[in-house]
């Protein structure tokens, strides 16, 4: 028996030895953005594309992989205490900050105590504030969080939400300024991870180089990686095609065809959708005529939920749309959470498409050819997928005597205009995507600040905080399934598919995991070339 | 000479301010606030307040506009709101890229549009002067971002990627950050399709300008005379003729340094090019004042510098020409 475990030890070792062989050493990766990075500070920057970059730069407590398991980061283990109020977390010993300094619990303490700082004006406070009572350091390599109440997500949330939180060397942060991150000065922008920043050059390029003292001997294999910006799909084609560039985040789902004809070698990554594409209806609008007044009044027309049910749930061909917009390339989807994240329900078939039904709804709500019901929808140009989204749809209302006036603004103002409470009838848009529903807070909570529909029923508060504060699996997936259909009742949120995400990568990158837009680590990633 | 320069140049000053100035009324007066973009989902509106308080966006149009000026009088082009880059220091990056498309669409319009006009202009109504002109018409027809993607998928997708669809390489000796491609070959295969794509349109303008002065030219009587001198086609051509009828072409190429800086803008994004066109745009859409003013500070500055050297060159093209 003793033979047997020892030979099987063997067994193992070598394999390991065998694999850690064929991986090859050295290079660079050259990766291409469809979009500009913000700036570089980890904390307040907005955009996946810093996310990106700010995951291979910094480290954290612990990941997550494709399938949902947390795995260990900076910390080599933690315990969770029988009343889920405690975390205790046990940091490795020989991490290291790009600037030399330590990874300590004192680190990790300044850490979230910088996201709960509202003078950093961190996005993650919105997550933080309500759930961190306090951090203690309770030795350099242990460090204690208290919750305020039991909370389901406290790892989904350290794991991933956002970049998952990551470990801010508390000597650069002292030492530089928020404008210095901003700006990417090399020196500033100091994680522990396995890249460290050499240069950002806005509109240009950014390079992260191999950290030489990470903490997890042996990784990263690449030498480099240079990040550019491609914003015209055609061009970022046309640079995969000559094999400049090796891998794209965010592929053009419109593309996908022409890319996959033109390389048939590629390797094209996708997922179930993680993300929404919306058709949203105002709710209340404010009593005063001040954006945001908490004194609020109903929206002429969509405050009633039979125009909103007849329009957004039976008049909504969703199928039609995903194969016109998204060449069949998306999944029609109604559920406030999209295909791809946990908890899940498909509640589609609750809004079937009924022109009839929705006719009916609409008569019942006084439209009809005496009164025909107009309504404006509002969208941006950030992607062209929108626009014809916003014109299936106006066609789709012209055949249940809706007239609707699309109106394309440009992003900022667009921002500006459904985040501030704004005039608009009803937009189209992807938001951000879901890691787990409970992250939608931010986006549909009566108080949240980007509440766009400006709903002010409690209820979805309460499906919030019973879905979080549930730390059994089970139950909380029926408290998701309650919610899912309550919200397509109401339609205070509503979704017409999954909006696909894509990466493409040339068939010589290997290593790489696609883990949606949650995770683009490069750690892994090594070149056959 | 020197006063009509030193004139000229001091004509930049007002040139400049009124440009900048209505620039930034213009941006202010679009909605959106950049602030919004700016703070993203951890927006509040007390954080709003504060951002706008730091950035002096609370105080007056007017206020805001001479405290940007006062700051540049003293070398201090600001900080981009969003990227809180120093606006200078990145201007001065995608300067040169920009100057280096501009000079090149210029030669590739000229290295057309000259020999084009001559052939058209000596043998009027022949096929080919009907070859010149149509081809022309055709140039001017064509948008810049088509004729781009139409380069990009021949020689970079067609041609096996013949050309590099994206990107730059500087020159040596130019390379302004820590991290480049360096070389005089990739530089040219860089600059190559965006520069034809720019410099089409203008070569089928300047042909049919220069066509028809060359014709009018060509009908004068000094060429009359010197052709009775006995001067050969050659030298009637290129040092009489040729040398006149610049002087009109030289005024539009002038003039069209301006639509070059614009057809910059859709080239640089095709290409993704790292110049100033690129610079621009974004500043424009993110709503980032401070990079906005400083895109049109400098295309205003080169703008009227080019114009400036186009006056000067008359005095080459007709040395009757003398500026005091």
């Amino acid at each position: 028996m003793r033979r047997r475990v020892v030979l099987l030890a063997v067994a193992i070792l070598v394999a390991g030895v065998m694999s850690a062989d064929a991986q090859k050493r050295g290079g660079t990766l050259r990766v291409s953005y469809g979009n500009e990075i913000a700036n570089l500070d980890f904390t307040t920057a907005p955009g996946y594309e810093l996310n990106w970059v700010a995951m291979n730069i910094g480290c954290g407590l612990l990941g997550i992989t494709p399938d949902g398991a947390f795995v260990p980061d900076a910390a080599e283990s933690w315990t969770i205490s029988p009343d889920a109020l405690l975390y205790t977390f046990k940091l490795r010993k020989n991490v290291l900050f790009h600037d030399g300094t330590k990874v300590d619990a004192a680190a990790v303490k300044f850490s979230i105590d910088r996201i709960l700082d509202p003078a950093t004006r961190s996005s993650m406070r919105t997550y933080y504030e309500p759930v961190v009572h306090s951090v203690e350091v309770l030795d350099p390599s242990t460090v204690q969080i208290r919750l305020k109440q039991p909370y389901g997500f406290m790892l989904h949330m350290l794991a991933a939400y956002r970049m998952g939180l990551l470990i801010s060397s508390p000597t650069a942060m002292q030492k530089y300024t928020l404008e210095d991150r901003k700006a990417g000065k090399p020196e500033a922008v100091v994680g522990c991870g396995p890249f460290r920043l050499v240069e950002w050059v806005k509109g240009s390029h950014l390079v992260m180089d191999r950290f030489d003292r990470y903490y997890d001997q042996g990784f990263p294999y690449l030498d480099r990686v240079v990040i550019r910006v491609i914003k015209d799909p055609v061009t970022q084609m046309a640079a995969f095609k000559a094999g400049e560039i090796d891998f794209i985040v965010d592929f053009s789902p419109e593309h996908v065809d022409t890319l996959k004809a033109q390389n048939p070698k590629a390797q094209i990554m996708t997922g179930k959708e993680t993300t929404p594409m919306v058709a949203m209806m105002k709710i209340t609008v404010p009593k005063d005529g001040k954006p945001m007044s908490k004194e609020r009044a109903p929206h002429p027309i969509f405050s009633d939920v039979r125009v909103r049910k007849a329009i957004g749930c039976y008049g909504i061909d969703r199928k039609e749309i995903v194969r016109i917009a998204f060449k069949g390339q998306a999944t029609p989807w109604v559920g406030i959470i999209p295909p791809g994240t946990p908890d899940t329900v498909d509640v589609t078939h609750l809004c079937s498409y009924d022109p009839a039904k929705a006719k009916a709804l609409l008569a019942e709500a006084g439209y009809g050819p005496q009164k025909p019901l107009t309504f404006e929808l509002l969208t941006n140009n950030d992607k062209s997928i929108f626009n014809v989204i916003a014109t299936v749809i106006k066609e789709q209302a012209a055949r249940l005597g809706a007239t609707v006036h699309i109106r394309v603004i440009d992003k900022v103002s667009w921002l500006n205009v459904v985040t501030q409470d704004g005039p608009f009838d009803m937009f189209v848009e992807d938001l951000a995507s879901l890691f787990t529903l409970d992250q939608n807070t931010l986006l549909s909570t009566s108080t949240a600040a980007w509440n766009m529909t400006r709903h002010t029923d409690t209820k979805v508060d309460d499906y919030y905080a019973r879905y979080a504060r549930e730390m059994e699996p089970g139950k909380r997936k029926a408290i998701a399934k309650d919610f899912q259909e309550f919200m397509t009742d109401k339609l205070y949120w509503n979704t017409i598919s999954g909006s696909p995400f894509y990466e493409v990568a040339q068939p010589w990158m290997k290593g790489y995991v696609y883990q949606a837009e949650w995770k683009v680590l490069y750690k892994k990633v090594w070149l056959d070339r | 000479m020197r006063t009509y320069i030193l004139r000229r140049l001091l004509q930049i000053i007002p040139t400049v301010l009124m440009i900048t100035f209505v620039v930034f009324v213009m941006m202010q007066s679009i909605p959106g606030d950049p602030v919004v973009a700016l703070l993203g989902d951890a927006y509040t509106e007390e954080d709003a307040v504060k951002v706008r308080q730091a950035y002096g966006f609370d105080k007056p149009v007017m206020v805001q506009y001479f405290i940007w000026l006062g700051k540049l009088v003293q070398g201090d082009w600001g900080n981009s709101i969003l990227s809180g880059r120093p606006v200078l220091k990145d201007v001065m990056v995608r300067l040169p890229v920009t100057l280096e498309l501009i000079v090149l669409s210029m030669g590739v319009a000229l290295i057309i549009a000259i020999p084009a006009a001559i052939i058209g202009a000596l043998r009027q109504n022949t096929w080919a002067d009907y070859t010149a002109t149509s081809i022309a018409m055709v140039g001017v027809s064509i948008p810049e971002f088509f004729a781009g993607v139409l380069l990009l998928l021949v020689f970079s997708i067609g041609l096996h990627g013949l050309l590099p669809s994206s990107g730059w390489v500087y020159l040596p000796g130019t390379c302004p950050t820590i991290v480049c491609g360096i070389s005089v070959w990739g530089n040219m295969q860089h600059v190559f399709m965006p520069a034809l794509a720019l410099g089409i349109g203008r070569a089928a303008l300047l042909t049919r300008l220069l066509r028809a002065s060359m014709l009018e030219v060509i009908r004068s009587e000094y060429i009359t005379t010197a052709r009775a001198k006995g001067l050969s086609q050659r030298p009637v051509v290129l040092k009489h003729a040729l040398k006149n009828a610049l002087i009109p072409t030289v005024t539009v190429m002038g003039l069209q340094v301006g639509f070059l800086i614009g057809g910059a803008i859709v080239v640089e994004t095709l290409f993704a090019m790292p110049g100033l066109g690129t610079f621009g745009i974004d500043a424009i859409i993110a709503r980032d004042y401070q990079q906005v003013q400083g895109f049109a500070l400098v295309t205003a500055i080169a703008f009227v510098v080019i114009n400036l050297i186009v006056d000067l060159t008359y005095t080459f093209l007709d040395p009757r020409i003398r500026y005091t």
